[in-house]
């Protein structure tokens, strides 16, 4: 009962120091750029032309028929989200030393803003995807709510991470380092930019250990209306929550020695 | 006896100095068993208690602890062995830049510095032309701080902490950096806080015009310990001639 109400505290007690962190994020990053938020956009979209063209005019993934950029797209804009989360998320806490030094809240607050403002990035992004989809005459499969709960898990999973990272850094800056390159590499074991369906039988068991599997595919199963592979989205579930509940565990048994060593 | 807001029993506070944050100091000490960090204790058995609407002034050569008697009420971090009572809310003087953002507007990070300082947005609404007419930035609460000079950030920070709804103020030696006028203005202000005695405000200086302008009572931390607990005039007199000032 008391981890459930710590668990809630940012969101009903400190919710306007919550707000107020997330906007701080989201309008200072982009206030003396030319284009400003567009690059919400312009990232996706430059990112999408380079794996385009690698991916769909250099190999030839199969992709049941459905153009590679939009196919690409189902997975890689959740993806940055899960990239862009981590990375900023695990530098947030030392970037906001000398707030850890001086005033007392829920340490959690500061990796949630940064991680919420990355979701409101992801949803001006959709704006490109819904422009694909029209472009290439692609309709939704029914199923395409489903992206929401495993959207969702993908949060817990990507929050549990930063909460895990983010504690760690402040004691050993290395971890920062560690986290762009884990991220990079996870990426690559992930089915993002390929289908599942290239991995080699004998490895797929293996591969399909990592929680990221599941929930990748599972959008593309619900946006594009394929059958969902239950089993790995179950994993991928339990993945989540786990990792969710350690990394806040965690995080809070640490959090009262930030202030001394940051 | 009124009943106290801050209370330290047997406060002690050891600190780990962590030399250097990477796994190079690490996993060599993690190989060899031998501790990573170094143990500091700042003070040990320190006991005193602050009754609301006082005002205290802590003094204490650099590396004294004062700070760390901040930070213990301001409750980021926590005594080592000990206890500290801290009934009402804190609201700190946040240093310059935490918890700002250059890019942002003053007018904006008065929202942002406020929420820090623990307000909701009404509350802040309430207070909100007090602040900008206190600071004195007239037309420039519209422009990013960036622009603003040392002195007129300083301004816009002690205004909102001054401004708080927070029975408890933390006052760590930043008058210095605004002018003499605005330095005198904040001092007057906290005066008028004693009157009411709705403030309790703790105050970090070394300057003895200040403590003695605004303090009733003043400690003085020496090598971890209270030496003394008196008047300014009788802390700072020991203070300097122990210190051979």
């Amino acid at each position: 009962m008391k981890y459930l109400k710590d668990l809630l505290r940012p969101f009903s007690q400190h919710k306007y120091l919550l707000y107020q962190l997330t906007q701080r994020e989201i309008k200072a990053r982009y206030k003396q750029s030319i284009v400003g938020y567009a690059w919400v956009l312009l990232n996706p979209l430059a990112q999408m032309a380079i794996y385009v063209f690698v991916f769909s005019v250099i190999f030839r993934f199969p992709t049941n028929n459905i153009p590679y950029p939009v196919y690409l797209f189902a997975a890689l804009l959740p993806w940055t989200t899960l990239q862009v989360s981590i990375n900023t998320a695990t530098q947030s806490l030392v970037d906001n030393a000398s707030l850890l030094k001086k005033v007392a809240f829920p340490r959690e607050i500061i990796p949630y803003s940064v991680i919420l403002a990355k979701l409101v990035d992801f949803c001006f992004s959709l704006i490109v995807f819904a422009f694909l989809l029209l472009f290439f005459r692609v309709s939704l499969a029914s199923t395409a709510i489903l992206f929401l709960p495993l959207f969702i898990l993908q949060i817990l999973l990507s929050t549990g991470i930063s909460l895990l990272l983010t504690a760690f850094n402040l004691f050993f800056r290395d971890i920062q380092y560690l986290a762009n390159l884990l991220l990079m590499m996870w990426m690559y074991l992930t089915p993002v930019v390929y289908p599942m369906s290239l991995v080699p039988a004998k490895y797929v068991n293996f591969y399909k250990l990592n929680p990221m599997v599941g929930i990748v595919e599972g959008y593309r199963s619900a946006l594009f209306g394929n059958p969902f592979e239950w089993s790995i989205i179950a994993w991928s579930t339990f993945c989540s929550i786990f990792i969710f509940l350690l990394g806040f565990l965690v995080f809070k048994k640490l959090e009262k020695y930030f202030a001394d060593i940051v | 006896m009124p009943m106290p807001v801050i209370k330290f029993t047997n406060v002690s506070k050891d600190f780990y100095l962590q030399e250097d944050k990477t796994f190079k100091e690490l996993i060599p000490s993690l190989i060899l068993g031998k501790a990573w960090a170094k143990k500091l204790r700042v003070f040990s058995d320190l006991n005193f208690a602050i009754t609301k609407g006082e005002t205290v002034a802590i003094v204490g050569k650099n590396g004294a602890g004062k700070s760390t008697i901040m930070k213990l009420i301001a409750g980021v971090t926590y005594p080592t062995k000990g206890k500290i009572l801290v009934k009402e809310k804190v609201a700190p003087l946040i240093e310059l830049g935490a918890g700002f953002h250059h890019e942002l507007t003053g007018y904006e990070n008065i929202f942002l510095n406020a929420a820090i300082l623990g307000m909701h947005k009404k509350e802040i609404e309430l207070i909100l032309e007090d602040i900008i007419e206190f600071s004195e930035l007239g037309d420039f609460i519209n422009i990013p701080i960036k622009r603003y000079s040392t002195g007129m950030m300083m301004r816009l920070a002690f205004s909102i902490a001054i401004h708080s709804i927070a029975p408890i103020l933390l006052i760590d030696e930043v008058l210095a950096v605004g002018d003499a006028a605005f330095a005198k203005k904040c001092l007057q202000r906290m005066q008028e806080f004693k009157k009411d005695k709705k403030k309790t405000i703790i105050f970090v200086s070394h300057s003895q015009k200040d403590v003695e302008f605004l303090c009733e009572r003043a400690i003085l931390l020496q090598e971890g310990k209270i030496t003394i607990d008196s008047t300014p005039k009788k802390v700072f007199a020991k203070y300097q001639q122990d210190e051979n000032i």
